[in-house]
């Protein structure tokens, strides 16, 4: 009953009208959104998109094993899946404090209120987003060319991708550090290294640890893929049964991805809470 | 004259257990580091080797701007399927944001339930549903689409339902108090609160699905990447290089765009 109107009372009279900017502002929303669904349907009509009978034979030809894969899981291609993954995880470890030592330095550049002052921050901060702006994946690519295949090859391409990544956050922390304890070290008579050391360092140190276990998460979940360009990690031993269409152990490989991922962002995410 | 006191007795000790812990963690990492080095036969020689292998490779990249006209098509693929993702994974996310909060959700089966399907959704990176669904749903954009689609749902959901946690809960109270629904309470006391805070991470899905929806292609998903795979395997370095040229100014051309819009939001 609670939505029947008292009878005495007429609804529409007791809800005030929007003022006309309100109004104005509600018919821009509305042309948005018309505009964005219209821009859906003309970009659906103008993909090469596959018939439907292709789409059902490849779920019923594929989707239908793959998925009978994971109630079943094929347990004699776990020990490749569980040696393939360590090296995604160990390649993850190597790329990410690459990232994170290259980065440190570049972010005292980037930041602009410790060194130089802008002189290098707008030259620094340039040089972070291009290097983010390139895809690992490419770099990847471009690794495996020049140096051959192996988790080198991801390792290089994971280090330079995160430097883009922690450097910018790096830069950022430092730049919301509190002046005072640096003032207080240099009226103490502390020059540059004890300010740096005393003052700088613990105040920046559990953010830089923080952010640097994120960006760890980040490259675990990279380095899975990064063996679809040959630069090492289950990527690899993935694609080369996707090709065979060997499902079931496709199906094996994701689980032990997945799981994999799931405890090592829970461990990484208690630690990250507790630092800062 | 103070009396010059004697320095060291003047800097406090550090707790020994502080310093106990600190030892650890840096012995920790150095052994995890030596193990992870030496599991996959890397050394910090490779490094430098590596880095002059790449300039060298490098160097050799000058753009063949001939190639230029043949990179607008699927240039404009790219861009159609990182578009249809973000559109579709918002689509999706949007019921199943209020299922994984708990202050719009009590039913704790369900809760549980959504929550960990989410956490498996976001486990497996886009490029992997990507390699995953071109088999499966045919070489072309449509696998792109469906891969972007469930990534950007997933990680949709999850931020929105860390934005709906963080609401303030007395405009629920409020509107729960006039008798209503919970679907009335979320959408007149949830959605004006998480509204803007929601758009901007739509914009910002959808700039990490530009960066996807250009490498998906090297799986066979759709794109660009696609035509760069298939020109390195050709050695066509100069028509790699240009296309490599576009698609840094495609993504810093949507990244700036995006920004501009966020900053128009908040």
């Amino acid at each position: 009953m609670r939505d029947a109107a008292p009878a005495n009372a007429s609804p529409a009279a007791s809800v005030p009208t929007p003022p006309p900017q309100v109004r104005r502002a509600n018919v821009a929303r509305a042309g948005l959104v018309v505009t964005i669904l219209l821009l859906a349907v003309v970009t659906v009509i103008t993909l090469d998109l596959p018939s439907l009978e292709r789409v059902a034979r490849g779920l019923k030809n594929n989707a239908v094993p793959l998925l009978r894969g994971f109630v079943q899981p094929r347990w004699e291609i776990a020990p490749l899946a569980f040696s393939s993954m360590a090296e995604t995880f160990f390649m993850a470890v190597i790329g990410t404090t690459i990232g994170a030592i290259l980065a440190f330095p570049l972010s005292f550049l980037a930041a602009g209120n410790l060194l130089g002052g802008t002189r290098f921050a707008v030259p620094g901060k340039t040089v972070l987003v291009a290097i983010r702006t390139f895809p690992e994946i490419l770099l990847a690519i471009i690794f495996v060319a020049a140096t051959g295949p192996g988790p080198t090859a991801g390792i290089m391409a994971m280090g330079i991708h995160s430097i883009g990544f922690l450097g910018k956050i790096f830069a950022d922390v430092i730049e919301g550090i509190d002046p005072g304890p640096n003032e207080a070290i240099r009226a103490a008579g502390g020059g540059a290294l004890l300010v740096f050391v005393w003052s700088v360092v613990p105040q920046v140190l559990p953010e830089f640890a923080s952010n640097v276990l994120y960006r760890f998460e980040i490259n675990l979940r990279a380095a899975t893929v990064l063996g679809l360009v040959g630069a090492g990690g289950i990527g690899l031993p993935l694609i080369q049964r996707l090709q065979f269409r060997r499902w079931e152990e496709v199906s094996m490989l994701l689980i032990v991805i997945v799981a994999f991922v799931i405890v090592v962002d829970a461990l990484s995410g208690r630690i990250r809470r507790r630092l800062v | 004259m103070l009396p010059e006191p004697a320095a060291t007795s003047q800097i406090p000790e550090r707790p020994a257990g502080q310093r106990k812990v600190a030892a650890a963690t840096l012995a920790t990492f150095v052994a995890l580091f030596l193990v992870s080095a030496w599991q996959t036969g890397f050394s910090v020689g490779d490094l430098a080797t590596g880095t002059g292998d790449f300039f060298r490779f490098f160097g050799r990249m000058v753009p063949d701007w001939s190639y230029l006209p043949k990179v607008w098509g699927p240039i404009l693929e790219t861009i159609q399927i990182a578009y249809l993702g973000t559109l579709f994974g918002t689509a999706l996310a949007l019921p199943l944001l209020f299922l994984a909060s708990a202050n719009t959700t009590t039913d704790r089966v369900t809760l549980a339930v959504s929550r960990s399907v989410l956490t498996v959704l976001r486990s497996i990176p886009d490029l992997l549903y990507a390699a995953l669904l071109a088999p499966i749903l045919a070489i072309g954009p449509l696998p792109g689409v469906v891969a972007l689609t469930l990534f950007s749902m997933a990680v949709l959901a999850k931020l929105g339902s860390e934005t709906v946690e963080a609401a303030d809960p007395g405009p629920m109270e409020a509107v729960r108090a006039t008798g209503a629904g919970r679907n009335r309470v979320i959408v007149y006391a949830v959605v004006p609160q998480v509204a803007a805070t929601m758009t901007s991470y739509i914009l910002y899905v959808f700039e990490i699905n530009v960066r996807a929806s250009v490498i998906i292609g090297l799986v066979g998903a759709g794109g660009i990447g696609q035509d760069l795979l298939a020109r390195l395997n050709f050695f066509a370095y100069g028509d790699v290089s240009t296309i490599i040229v576009v698609i840094f100014v495609l993504v810093l051309a949507i990244d700036a765009l995006s920004v501009w819009a966020r900053s128009k939001l908040i």
